[in-house]
């Protein structure tokens, strides 16, 4: 393990999010443009109908500009361009031109001078419905060969594809033959497990602002995880050149995922602009925003072999996930699906089916962790399962048969694969274990009393980034500029978005880092568009710091070569003869020759000397591809206890392990995992988007409260919640980090699920597990 | 509709303004006076992050009728600093790594700093009981409630 002192890489400065705790943070919903109008949208009540016909005439006579499916481009797209175009699904236009397949999907939207004036609008739009069917809800009757075609065809890349049974695409994986394996397995397990679908609940909910130019082009603010795949979108579907499409880079109020697409609202808010040729702002509502998005559900049967002495032997994965009304990303969804489950363990015989299913709810997209946390509800539920029955302790079987150091990782899919460098999940289970009094731990059956106490383990990961050796089918690479100001300060114009996990803090103190200048010094923050940009990807995949902040760790790295050539020739010596140190006390940068201190200049004053010589700016642009996809691990230590009258489940204490390698910003790193381990709380315990059989709404309708995520009351108290680093280092990221931000949810859930196993002695397979679900579980016990 | 004249101090300043008797006061604070720290998170009272301060009390400005505001004295998070020095609910917020994307900050930290006026020596569970409204979706709550105890006995009145 590399071993480096740093000045600013591992320290918090308070400073970073100070615009946010005054106010003065800018979303994109605080945009606001002289003379601009307001837009809202017209959804459907129905979860699968004809349009016949919409009428807008009485809207615009009010004064409104509207727009329905036929006022949009005929371009079918797909909201999602990270994967390459030849395995990306396209089945939608900006407004539907013939059929609604969600209820909340937009059928027609009209701005006007006031929000108020534009509803008054709204309500004077007249749709005319034509046939009306019931919805299909449930996987298996949208699956039945008799059931209605929620699409004919669709298209992969430029070819058509017909659909069959709503089955929107498949996805198998083998790795050696699982025959052999099961036969010299000793001991086979198998269940069926699900997962719910959950509702991000951002607190933002999703917004665009559209100024139309005057040569033609749009000016977009958006609430978007990556803004240039917005503009090649748009510019794709308005047909405007894309040097006339600029996307600003606005704060995100949390997405979880929910903007790795173009928001469904931002082509809808355009095409209001460029046809009413003024400014329109479109802010949704929550109830909107409830029906805009979702987690991906899973079905999943598991099966899986091992020895005697707990050496796994083969596994068997089938999985079926409903995708809504649209599809955004199934495909490589499911392909990552099957990464994460051939990554946990060595299964050495694998089998992996994956359908993907088209229905009438609210389309599923990314969630943190993009198909993780639901596989590894199965995977880990399942090795708790089967190393009950061999009678080993399960921190045993899981050091036995884990994917670490040494072995390949499957970052994104089949095609994404690199060879892990760094892995910390040996210390993590067994210093997780001395924290979390492991050793305690009683069997079900010795507990008494109302209320049961349990504790559970399970481990996860996530990739950081999708980047291997050789490209797969995603998109990654990142960017930025860098330049020293005449003054010695710094700015860093990157695309690379921030959801608040801190990776913009991420990317000024690898600058920082790199170039010696005082965090306050580097401006990351504010400021740029696509056009000041050169291209990200996307802030997906817990990517952020590994890839775009390694991206910018690069640049920084050209522009300390182009500044120490550049002093060279002021110190008269050569640039490997100088030294570049961090001097606090002047609160500058300063360049010396190497062991001669007092002859410094600063970097202001070599700055300043480029600028009055005429020399010109210190700076560089450049993209970088991360080669390598390295796992960030955690683990999950969860103790619960279990009220058997009431059915109640409260999580008392946790032990957390990470390990992120080198840790960046280590108050947000924490502040991750608690973040994911609440949202986790929600997935495990209480959140679902339920939805009505007959007329496929939901039954929140539209309502947090009725929804409910964790609040305060829900999470342990503050000292005891227990979250710890491993000791990595890792060696293709940047001073050795890489990330944290999905891992921290993937097996939050299977340990919750354990741990309430250990308490009752009841195993439950499906999420979320309910007061309800806890009590019909205890009766049947009893009753046995 | 017809316009009511109000007359209110927020942030320390006179304001007056016409409204309709419709008007809610997180549409005036945050499109008229552009304000726009207090954020639109559900519009009917369920999440907390429009909460401002009104005559030192929180309530949800998204519920709130801006003709009922007449006469009296607001405080939104633009409000709370004095001058470049922040406000000690700040300060911690920032210290403690509360703030992830910030969406929920604002009515946070005036929460917060009513309930600390409120009762000076909370205890965790009284913290977790007042703050139960304002919902943050990034952070856990576990830094929050951090950042708040260590505020006790630290707010001067303001
Ligand atoms: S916006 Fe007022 S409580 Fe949510
Ligand atoms: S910090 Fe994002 S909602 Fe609280």
């Amino acid at each position: 393990m590399e071993k480096q002192q740093f000045d600013f890489i591992g320290k918090s400065f308070d400073i970073k999010n100070i615009g946010k705790a005054t106010g003065k943070e800018i979303y994109t919903c605080d945009v606001n443009i002289p003379g601009q109008l307001y837009a809202v949208v017209l959804r459907s009540p129905f979860p699968h109908a004809e349009i016949k016909k919409i009428d807008y005439s009485q809207a615009e006579k009010m004064g409104a500009i509207c727009i329905s499916g036929d006022d949009v481009p005929d371009i079918l797209y797909n909201e999602r361009i990270v994967s390459i175009p030849e395995k990306t699904y396209r089945d939608r236009t900006v407004l539907p031109k013939d059929k609604v397949r969600h209820v909340g999907e937009a059928v027609a939207a009209c701005a006007a001078e006031t929000e108020e004036e534009a509803f008054m609008a709204l309500k004077k739009i007249k749709v005319e419905w034509g046939k009306k069917w019931r919805p299909l809800i449930n996987l298996d009757k949208a699956m039945d060969p008799d059931a209605l075609q929620i699409y004919d065809h669709v298209y992969l890349g430029e070819e058509r594809v017909d659909i069959n049974n709503n089955i929107a695409c498949e996805r198998n994986v083998d790795v050696g033959d699982i025959e052999e394996g099961f036969k010299e397995a000793d001991e086979i397990v198998e269940r069926t497990f699900s997962t719910q679908r959950v509702y991000h609940m951002q607190m933002e909910t999703k917004s665009a602002v559209c100024v139309p130019e005057a040569d033609g082009g749009i000016t977009v603010w958006t609430t978007s995880q990556g803004i240039h795949n917005v503009r090649i979108l748009l510019g794709n579907i308005f047909n405007i050149p894309l040097s006339k499409v600029n996307v600003k880079r606005t704060t995100l109020g949390g997405s979880f995922g929910s903007s790795i697409q173009m928001n469904s609202i931002t082509p809808i808010c355009v095409a209001l602009a460029l046809k009413a040729k003024r400014s329109v702002k479109l802010v949704t509502t929550r109830e909107e925003d409830i029906y805009d998005h979702s987690k991906y559900p899973l079905k999943t049967i598991l099966k899986i072999g091992a020895k005697k002495d707990g050496t796994l032997t083969a596994a068997h994965c089938r999985v079926w996930v409903e995708i809504g009304g649209h599809n955004i990303q199934a495909y490589p969804y499911l392909g990552c699906v099957a990464g994460w489950f051939a990554s946990l363990y060595k299964w050495k015989n694998l089998k992996y089916e994956g359908t993907a299913v088209y229905t009438n709810k609210v389309p599923s997209c990314a969630m943190q962790g993009y198909g993780n946390p639901q596989i590894n509800f199965a995977v880990e539920s399942l090795i708790d399962i089967l190393a009950e029955k061999l009678d080993m302790d399960p921190i045993e079987i899981r050091l036995k048969n884990y994917v670490g150091k040494g072995d390949e990782f499957w970052g994104q899919g089949p095609t994404v694969r690199s060879i892990i460098r760094s892995c910390g999940v040996e210390e993590m289970l067994i210093e997780g274990s001395k924290l979390a009094g492991w050793d305690k731990r009683t069997l079900p059956s010795k507990k008494k009393g109302d209320i049961r106490r349990g504790i559970g383990v399970a481990r996860g990961f996530h990739t950081s980034g999708t980047g291997g050796p050789n490209p797969g089918e995603v998109i990654d690479y990142s960017g930025a500029t860098i330049k020293i100001n005449e003054d010695g300060s710094v700015d860093v114009l990157t695309a690379l978005m921030d959801h608040g996990g801190g990776t913009w803090d991420a990317g000024a103190k690898v600058v920082a880092e790199v170039l010696k200048v005082p965090y306050s010094k580097v401006s990351i923050y504010s400021g740029v568009d696509t056009r000041t940009t050169v291209f990200d990807v996307n802030t997906h995949a817990t990517r952020g710091v590994y890839c775009g902040c390694g991206a910018i760790k690069y640049v920084a790295e050209k522009v300390k070569e182009i500044l120490l050539n550049y002093a060279a020739t002021l110190f008269k010596d050569l640039p490997e003869n100088l030294e570049l140190t961090c001097n606090e006390e002047l609160g500058q940068a300063v360049i010396c020759p190497r062991g001669i201190p007092q002859n410094y200049m600063t970097l202001g004053e070599i700055a300043e000397h480029a600028h009055i010589t005429s020399w010109g700016t210190i700076a560089h642009t450049a993209t970088l591809r991360q080669k390598n996809c390295p796992p960030c691990f955690i683990t999950h230590f969860v103790e619960v206890e279990v009220n058997t009258k009431t059915g109640e489940i409260k999580v008392p204490r946790a032990v957390i392990m990470g390990d992120s390698g080198t840790i960046i910003n280590p108050d947000l790193w924490e502040g991750q995992i608690i973040g994911a381990f609440s949202r986790g709380l929600g997935f495990s315990l209480l959140e679902e988007t339920k939805y009505d059989l007959n007329n496929g709404k939901l039954e929140c309708n539209g309502m947090i409260t009725d929804y409910k995520i964790p609040t305060t009351i829900d999470m342990p108290k503050v000292g005891s919640i227990t979250v710890r680093s491993a000791h990595t280092y890792e060696p293709t990221g940047p001073f050795g980090a890489k990330g944290m931000g999905e891992a921290a949810l993937s097996s939050v859930g299977s340990a919750v699920a354990i741990a309430i196993y250990n308490a009752i002695g009841i195993r439950f397979y499906e999420l979320p597990i309910t007061p309800e679900k806890v009590l019909k579980a205890l009766k049947e016990k009893e009753g046995r | 509709m017809k316009k009511i004249e109000i007359e209110f101090t927020i942030n320390g300043k006179k304001r007056r303004l016409s409204v309709k008797p419709n008007d809610l006061l997180i549409n005036i604070i945050r499109n008229d006076l552009f304000l726009t720290g207090s954020k639109y998170g559900c519009g009917i009272g369920e999440c907390g992050a429009c909460t401002v301060l009104l005559n030192g009390e929180p309530v949800l400005s998204c519920l709130t009728l801006a003709a009922t505001v007449d006469g009296k004295e607001i405080t939104t998070i633009e409000g709370l600093a004095i001058g470049d020095e922040l406000h000690p609910m700040q300060k911690a917020f920032l210290k403690n790594g509360a703030v992830q994307c910030g969406f929920c900050t604002p009515g946070m930290i005036l929460t917060a700093t009513a309930l600390l006026k409120e009762n000076p020596n909370s205890t965790e569970d009284e913290i977790r009981d007042y703050m139960r409204g304002n919902l943050c979706r990034c952070t856990g709550y576990i830094q929050i409630v951090k950042a708040i105890k260590s505020c006790e006995n630290n707010l001067e009145t303001s």
